[in-house]
Parts: structure tokens; sequence; C-alpha cells
């Protein structure tokens, strides 16, 4: 259940439930809150019902009052004797004041940056206070730099990258946190059209893959794919970074035979005729954590309570987005010209799951693609192991203390506790990987049980 | 004279017509099969998906109607994301306008030293010679890196790549400005100054703007992939975001609006430079 | 016409690399006085000049003007080139102008285009004040140059070889043009010519040089022709052929040979003055072409 303000002047409402400002009601006020939401809403609300609790005490008596004379009767008697209009403008301050109201907010243009995009047109930054304009970016390496030049405030990146930039791969170190997973899921493997019978990735020696970074999810879980079916990802195929909107025209192109993409560009080269959806990325692993919301250590400490809104709009964000009821609406508001500019049919595919192969089927899977915020550290040390067994990082690695710093666990449980979710109890497991374990307790074993590895 | 113009004319738009009919019939041809797959999957996918083919290369009817979209509309602003094309234009040109001012202040000055002084020549060559043939787009990591701003950095690659053209090309123009016309300043007892923007400057002007010439040109080339790779706004951006939705028509009408541009930028320059040039 | 030069040339030597030009090289204009300089081409005639002009200097020696060396350009001496060196991005007025505020930078700008016009006027170029060099016939380029150089109201002039790209039909107007203002004006003048006809029409005193390298000034004619003169009947005169085969003979024999037998009293600071024109004529010269 994500978060809503809730109305003190609705009596079926409880104002000591468990959030920390007593304002949060139902998913349905909150989507209309959310839908309407601006600050100054909030901080009346907030104003009203610290009154509201002030004159009444206790639940029952509120609403045995309201019950009897309305909402409305009831805020006028109120505000006869109470400068309510005063203790709203004290309130809206209340929260501790921001330290910058106007954010950027970098994003690629992929469904997995559905909250970060969505948050905009749907009010939930505005909704905590910040003014965000979500810029959409040509491609990963821009985003990145400009993150490190602070033109950005935060951006949406690949989970790896964050860690990446912290361990200085690729780039200086420059310590980077990761407050929050966007999505699980919701990539795939898409292959040309002339490939459909080759299902079997034993067949698929000489290929030219395209995956959107080095640093991504796609790159670890194509080569994990790849790996157990036999084939070293180094030699036996090719593997090349193309930014995703390059992938559909490559791909129709003959340069490539197939990509571990992030959607809308899977569901795009079905649309248009150029290739067809091997399996979904969930097939390789269920849940598997993909893009990330990021933001620099500098950031999270000169500005927290900043941080702390921003990191709360995205967290409600994706509270929302997990309801499947909600996605199609989604869809039509972020696949217009100002955030992913594709035809709305193909956002809808990938976010509602029913989708067309190419192969000529519709297929149903409501999972195709989730939004889960909460960034299991475990998820750091898989994504650690990789960069280690691929060669992307040599020598001895401390996982542990990597993942604590990057994947900031501990905000994301307060915050999503304040949503309304429920965070997990702990901030590690096990997961599981093509019907593989992994323990994040035993990083080195888990490396060495590889047999193609370049480490 | 008259009627050959009037002939080129008409043979042009002949040739126009003739293109853009070959193109249209064969991007005719090619669509038009049967749907081959159930309703429920069609609506899934576009047209040509449907029929088992793939989306087709746009005809010019379609490129027309984006073109008439685009045109009807085109100083639009409905999010940062969502501009018109006269918007994205317009920031491209005026990043090109900054680089480009900025590089001739920088370059006609330094060029003219250069080009006085045999010394400075000579110290100088070698690097200009290595820094010279280095694509523009090479500098952009560095400069986002250094600078830390893309929009300035992008003006700094507008800034790079023309600089060359106008710093040889004035170092060029002052060096080889005739022995006698200087001669004739020195008997005539003008002073440096004057000597410098009576003679050498008017003297070195066609060569100068040559360089200029050139100079719009590879800015005007360099912002389009400039603005791809760093993205935000600009024509270049305009461009990516188009085919990153696989929008053919719409990267068709960029192109076209770039190439006007470029010719204007072009044509505007040239006309300057007829009025600087003389006749020995 | 005093006896102490203007201008005099006291000892000057010029080498380009190991080549020396030409070596110990003395002669003086007076006030008024029209000196033409006669020598074989590459003898180093121009480079002289520039050194009058203050463009160049010697190697060694210098140029005296009163009592000082000079040790640049001068508006005092004005410069009309070989090549006419006109701006071809000015009009022939704007060409002239440029001169004249060069001289009189204070001058508004209605005082420099009237004395401008005049000058366009003298040498009869009225009509063509606002045409570019490049519509200007060779003819009237050199004349815009001679109006640039007379406007600024010289002291001295120096040509070098104004007219030897110009046709003989427009040279001889020319020199009609500048011997009717040098008799107007007394104007000081050093004039470099290949032309010996030209250098008896308007020379007071025609300097001779050998041959380079190591070119010197082998004489001094004196043209001992009455001062008022005409292109037409200067011929006429009895010294006329008397001088001129002395030149000839001088340019076709002994500026090779000087080295070889040159009189015994030669003294390169007081180069011989010789008057052919009093004397008998010496023995045609033999048949051959003047290089
Ligand atoms: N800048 C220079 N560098 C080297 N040598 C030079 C230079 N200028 C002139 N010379 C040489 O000096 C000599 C004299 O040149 P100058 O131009 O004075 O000859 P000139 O008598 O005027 O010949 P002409 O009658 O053909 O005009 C020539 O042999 C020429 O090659
Ligand atoms: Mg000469």
């Amino acid at each position: 259940m994500a978060s809503a303000f809730r109305d003190p002047f609705n009596p079926d409402h409880r104002l000591s439930s468990g959030c920390s400002c007593g304002e949060h009601a139902s998913q349905a006020d909150h989507d209309q809150a959310a839908a309407l939401g601006g600050t100054d809403d909030l901080a009346a609300r907030l104003a009203e019902t610290a009154i509201v609790k002030a004159v009444f005490g206790a639940d029952p008596a509120r609403r045995a009052f309201l019950r009897t004379v309305g909402t409305s009767t009831a805020l006028a008697a109120l505000s006869q004797f109470f400068p309510l209009a005063a203790a709203r403008e004290a309130m809206a301050q209340a929260p501790g004041p921001l330290e910058k109201k106007d954010l950027k907010i970098g994003f690629i243009p992929i469904t997995c940056a559905t909250p970060i995009i969505m948050a905009h047109p749907m009010g939930f930054y505005s909704k905590n206070g910040l003014n965000a304009e979500v810029v959409r970016t040509a491609g990963w390496a821009v985003i990145r730099d400009k993150t490190l030049n602070k033109e950005y405030d935060a951006a949406h990146m690949l989970s790896p990258m964050p860690l990446a930039i912290t361990m200085g791969a690729g780039s200086n170190p420059i310590p980077y946190t990761m407050p929050a997973v966007e999505n699980i899921n919701g990539q795939a493997i898409t292959l040309a059209v002339k490939h459909k019978d080759k299902n079997d990735p034993k067949q698929w020696k000489g290929f030219k893959f395209a995956v959107p970074f080095d640093y991504s999810m796609h790159n670890y879980l194509l080569r994990y794919y790849l790996a157990e079916a036999g084939l070293d990802p180094d030699t036996d195929v090719q593997i090349r970074a193309v930014p995703p909107p390059e992938m559909v025209a490559n791909l129709r192109a003959d340069n490539i035979d197939g990509f571990l993409a992030p959607d809308p560009v899977n569901q795009r080269a079905v649309y248009d005729g150029v290739g067809f959806i091997h399996i979904l990325s969930k097939a390789i692993w269920d849940g598997h954590p993909c893009c990330a919301f990021a933001a620099s250590r500098e950031f999270v400490t000169t500005m927290p309570n900043t941080y702390q809104a921003l990191l709360k709009s995205i967290i409600e964000a994706t509270a929302f987005a997990t309801k499947a009821e909600n996605r199609k609406q989604i869809a039509e508001v972020i696949a217009g010209q100002n955030y992913l500019n594709q035809p709305v049919t193909v956002v809808e595919q990938v976010l509602t799951g029913t989708y067309a192969d190419g192969l000529g089927n519709v297929k149903r899977d409501a999972n195709r693609i989730d939004f889960d915020p909460f960034p299991y550290q475990s998820m750091a040390i898989w994504i650690l192991t990789q960069m280690k067994r691929w060669g992307q990082i040599k020598g001895d690695v401390n996982y542990k203390q990597v993942a604590e710093q990057v994947f900031l666990a501990t905000d994301a449980t307060k915050l999503m506790r304040e949503a309304g979710l429920t965070p997990p109890a702990m901030s590690s497991k096990k997961h599981v990987i093509m019907g593989k374990e992994f323990d994040p307790a035993k990083p080195d074993e888990y490396i060495a049980s590889f047999r193609i590895k370049r480490s | 004279m008259r009627s050959l113009a009037l002939r080129s004319a008409l043979l042009s738009a002949a040739i126009f017509l003739l293109f853009i009919g070959i193109w249209q019939v064969s991007s005719m041809s090619g669509g038009g099969g049967s749907q081959v797959v159930d309703d429920e999957y069609a609506r899934l996918v576009g047209a040509a998906a449907a029929t088992g083919q793939k989306t087709p290369f746009p005809s010019p009817s379609e490129v027309g109607a984006k073109l008439w979209q685009h045109l009807s509309d085109p100083f639009y602003v409905r999010g940062t994301n969502d501009m018109g094309i006269g918007i994205q234009l317009a920031y491209s040109i005026a990043r090109v306008a900054g680089g480009y001012l900025l590089a001739a202040a920088f370059a006609i000055p330094v060029g003219f030293l250069i080009g006085m002084s045999p010394l400075l020549y000579g110290a100088l060559n070698p690097y200009i010679q290595i820094l010279r043939p280095i694509s523009p787009l090479a500098w952009m990591p560095l400069a986002l890196y250094t600078i830390k701003d893309s929009s300035i950095s992008s003006i700094f690659v507008i800034f790079i790549c023309s600089v060359w053209p106008m710093l040889i090309n004035t170092a060029f123009g002052v060096a080889s400005v005739r022995r006698e016309w200087t001669n004739v300043a020195r008997t005539l007892e003008v002073g440096p100054l004057r000597t410098a923007f009576r003679v050498i400057l008017p003297a070195a002007a066609p060569t100068i703007m040559t360089g200029m010439r050139i100079s719009i040109g590879i800015a005007w080339l360099v912002i389009v992939a400039a603005e791809m790779l760093v993205g935000g706004t600009g024509i270049g951006y305009f461009v990516w975001n188009e085919w990153n939705n696989l929008s053919l028509s719409s990267i068709l009408v960029a192109i076209l609006s770039i190439g006007l541009v470029g010719m204007a930028l072009d044509q505007g320059l040239a006309r300057l430079t007829r009025l600087v040039t003389y006749q020995e | 016409m005093s006896e102490k030069p203007f201008i005099s040339i006291e000892g000057i030597a010029k080498r380009f690399g190991a080549q020396v030009v030409f070596e110990d090289v003395h002669f003086g204009v007076r006030q008024g006085e029209f000196v033409a300089l006669i020598g074989h081409s590459g003898c180093g005639k121009t480079t002289i000049l520039n050194v009058l002009a203050g463009l160049d200097q010697p190697d060694s020696g210098a140029v005296l003007v009163g009592n000082d060396a000079i040790s640049g350009p001068s508006l005092d001496r004005a410069v009309i080139f070989q090549s006419h060196a006109l701006l071809p991005w000015l009009s022939a007025i704007g060409n002239i102008s440029f001169a004249v505020r060069s001289r009189w930078p204070k001058w508004d700008g209605e005082a420099v285009r009237s004395h401008c016009q005049r000058y366009i006027d003298l040498v009869g170029l009225t009509g063509a004040e606002t045409k570019r060099p490049a519509q200007l016939s060779g003819g009237m380029k050199q004349r815009v140059g001679i109006a640039r150089a007379l406007a600024i109201h010289p002291k001295m002039l120096l040509m070098d070889e104004p007219f030897s790209a110009l046709d003989a039909l427009t040279r001889g107007v020319l020199q009609d043009e500048v011997l009717r203002l040098c008799a107007a004006t007394h104007q000081t003048v050093f004039m470099i010519t290949h032309d010996v006809d030209e250098a008896i029409l308007l020379a007071d005193r025609i300097v001779l040089m050998t041959n380079g390298p190591y070119a010197k000034v082998a004489e001094i004619v004196v043209n001992t022709l009455p001062r008022e003169r005409s292109r037409h009947d200067v011929h006429k005169h009895p010294h006329y052929y008397r001088i001129r085969n002395h030149i000839v003979d001088f340019l076709v024999e002994r500026s090779r040979r000087f080295d070889e037998d040159r009189p015994r009293d030669y003294d390169p600071m007081h180069p011989p003055e010789v008057r052919p024109g009093l004397g008998e004529p010496p023995p045609p010269a033999p048949l051959r072409a003047v290089t």
C-alpha cells in the first residue's frame, strides 16, 4: 500500500495509524492525491489534521462529530475559532526546509525509468515539495557525466553503474549511492526474425549481440545465460555496447543477431516486425534488479531533506507502479513525446505484460516488469561477483562494504515504511538464477563455481 | 542567360519530381500484403508486422505530412523533452553562433599575431598542426569532464572545431599580404594599428573570410553530432530523439532542415566574403 | 641648385648571404635636382632605392639627409613603386586620401577630399575617382601612384622604373606629365630607369652603375641639354646623341668590363662626372642588343 495523505475530515480513517505524519490513507485516496497533489494541498491537510487532532483528541470523538455535522460544516466551524490559514502556513515548513527545490533528474527513455518519469506528470515530485524536471538523456555515459558534473541532481542509472563509479571502473572513483532500485525484470532477449528457428542458445555460436552498456545487468545476464548454455561470451559470440535506440536499427540492418535490451526496445522490434522475443529476462532471474535511482554521496549528505523528499517521491511512484491496475494509465502518460516518445501500445504491452512475441503469439505475463524499490545488498554483491567474473574489476573486493556503501537499504526501508510498503526484514537474501542459488555470504566460492570465467 | 537559368530551374524541378515519383512508387510496391496473424495480435504490432513484414522506409507523402506537421507548429514547448523543430533549430544555431563567434574573437587576433611574426608562426605551428586534425567530437568527453557543463561543452566543441580554419587562414592571409602594400604604409609613416586595420586586415580579409566560411560549415556539421551525443536540446538531439522513436519521416524532415540552415549560413558568409573581396 | 646635396649616399654596400650586390656606392642628389640611375638588371638599383626610402638597411655605409643618417621611411620621401602598389580594395581617390590622411591626420573630411581632387585633376584622372585599381588601365594606375606621391608634398620623390610596364604611347604622355610637374614644382627626384631616352629627357644627372655582383657607380653623366626640353625635339639637340651614345656604350661594353679596365685614378668616393654632350662623341657602339 502506497502513501496517501489522509483527509482528516474523512470519518472512516484513523488518524494515528502506522505512519509518521499520521496522514496516510487508502490507496484510492492516495491515487487521487497523487493525481491532484500539490505541496500546498498536503501542507494544508497536515495543518488541518493537527488541529482536528488537537480539538478532538481521540479518533472516536472526531468520527462521531464529523458523521453528525458533515465535513464541510466541520471545517467551517473549526475555522471560526482556529486560524486555519495561519496554521497551514506554519505546517508547510514543518518537515524541515528543503535545501533545494528545483531539481534536474536525468533519464534514459526506457520503461525501466517508469517511476522516475511518471513521478513528474503524476505529481509525485510536486507532492513532496519538489519542482523537478525530468530530462531525457542520450546515453549512459552522458547521464553519468552529467550527474558527475552536477548538471543533474540525481539520475536514472543501470544498477551496476553506481558500483562501477564508486569502484572507479571506467572512470575516477567517486562515492556514489543507490538509494532505490526502480524496476525488477522487464528486459528480454530479442533475436532477429531470421533466427526464429534457433531457440536453443547452443545454436548461437558466432552471433553478434548488443547490450546497452558494459556495466549493465543486461551484459551480466546475457553472459550468464550464454555461459550456462556452454558458450563463452568473450570468444564464442561478440557482445558490444549499443545505445538502446540504435539496437532496432542495427537488428534491422543485420549488424547484430540479437540483443538483451531494456524495454520498450524489445517490444519495438516486434512492433516493427524486425525481431522476436526469445525469452524475458525474468526467465533467467525472476526478480533481478535492473535500473536504479542514483545520486552522488555528496548530494545525499549536503542536502538531506531534499534527498529524503526525492527518494520519497520515487518510492511512492514505485509503489503506485507496482499495482497492475495502474499500469495502463501509466503507459499512456509516459509514452508521450515528452517522455518515452513511443507508440502507446508498445509501452502498454511492456507494462501490462500482455504482448505480441514477434512470432504471432500473444503472451500474458503480468510480472514481465515489476517495480520494487528495495536495494538488496545481496544484489549488489551478485553484480560485483559478475564484474569480477568477467574481469571488469581485479584484485580483492570487499563485497559487503562496497554493497553497503552504495546500496542504501536503510533509507529505503524507512521511506518504504512511510509509503505504506512493507520493506523486507533483511537487506540481503539468497537469489536463484537459472536454478542456481547465490549465497551473498560466499561470493568468492560462487565465482569459483563457474566453469566459464575470466578470473 | 535568362533562359539558361530558367531551363536549369525546370531541369531541377524535373529531377526532384522524378526522384519523388520513383521513391513514392517503390515505397508503395513493398507494402500491402494480407494479414497473417489473428486480430488480437495485429492490434499489438505495427501495420507491416501484422502482414509479416518489416516497417518500410517512409514514402514521400508520409514525409510530406510530417514536414507539414512540424512546420505548422515549429515553436511549441510542451515540456523539457518535447519542443518544436523551430525551437530545436534555434538552440543549435545559438550554440553554433556562440562557439563560432568566440572562435572568431580568438582566432582572428591570434592568427593576426602569428601571421605578423615568423617567430610565433614557427613556435606555434607544430601545435596547430597536431591539434587541427583532431576530430572535434573527440574533445567532447574531455570537455564534459573539465568544463562540467554539457551546453558549454558543446559550445567549446564548436569553438575548437571552428578555430583552426580561421586561425590558419588568418595567419596565412596576414603573412602573405603583399610586401609592397605594407611598404606603402611604411613610406607613409602609418602607425602599426592603422596599418593593421587599414592595410593588412582588408588585404587578408578574403582569405580570413574563406576560413570563416569553412569554419561555419564544420561547426554546423559538428553541432548536430555533438547534440546527438550530449542531448538535451538542439536539432541533433531532435534527430536522436526521433531515431529513438524510429521515426524516419521526422529524421528526414530534420535532415532537410539541417541542410537548409547549413546552406543559409554558408550563403550568408559567401555574401559577406563577396563584400570584402577585391580584384588585384 | 645648391652644391650641398639634399640627400647623400655614403659608401653603402648590400649583401644577400655571401653575395655582395654592390659596395662603396657614393653619390648625392641636390635640392631640386632630377637624378636618374641606369644599370643592368640585377645590379641593385631597387635595393638602393629601398635604402633611400628607408625600407631597407645597407650593410655598411649610410644615407644622410642634411647631417643625419636616415633611420626609416619618411613622409618626406615619397615612393612611386615599380608595380604601382595601389591598395586594390580602395578607389583611386581612396588610395590618395589614405596617403593624405597619413600626412595630415587632423584634416577634416572635406579638406582631404578637395586636396585629393586637386591631385586627381593634376594627373588627369578626373571622372575616374571612384574606380578601383582593377578597373583602371596600367597608365591610369601609375597616374594614381604619382598623384598619391605628390599629394603628400614630399621633399623628395623616389621612382622605381615608373613607366617600364607601360606601352610606348602612354609612357610618352606620362613622361611629359612628369617633366611638366617637375618644372612647375622644382621637385627633387631620384628615378631608376632602363630607358636611356627617358633618362636624357628627364634627368639633370645620370648615375651609371656597373654590373653586379660588386656593382659600383662607374661615373655620373651630367646632362648638358638645356632644362626646357620636350619629347618631340630633344633629340634634335647636338648634345643628345653624344650623351646617348656614351651611355649606350657604357651599358653595352664598359659596364661589364669596368673592373678590368677602370681608369687608374678611379675613386669610388668621387665617381667621375663626365659631360659627353660637350665633347666629341665616342665611336658608335657595336651592334649588340642592349640587355
Ligand atoms: N631579399 C633578397 N634576398 C636575396 N637576394 C636579393 C633580395 N633582393 C634582391 N636580391 C638580389 O639582389 C640583387 C639586386 O636586386 P635588385 O632588385 O636591387 O636589382 P635591380 O637592379 O633593381 O634589378 P631590376 O632592374 O631587374 O629591377 C639581385 O641579384 C637580386 O637577386
Ligand atoms: Mg628593380
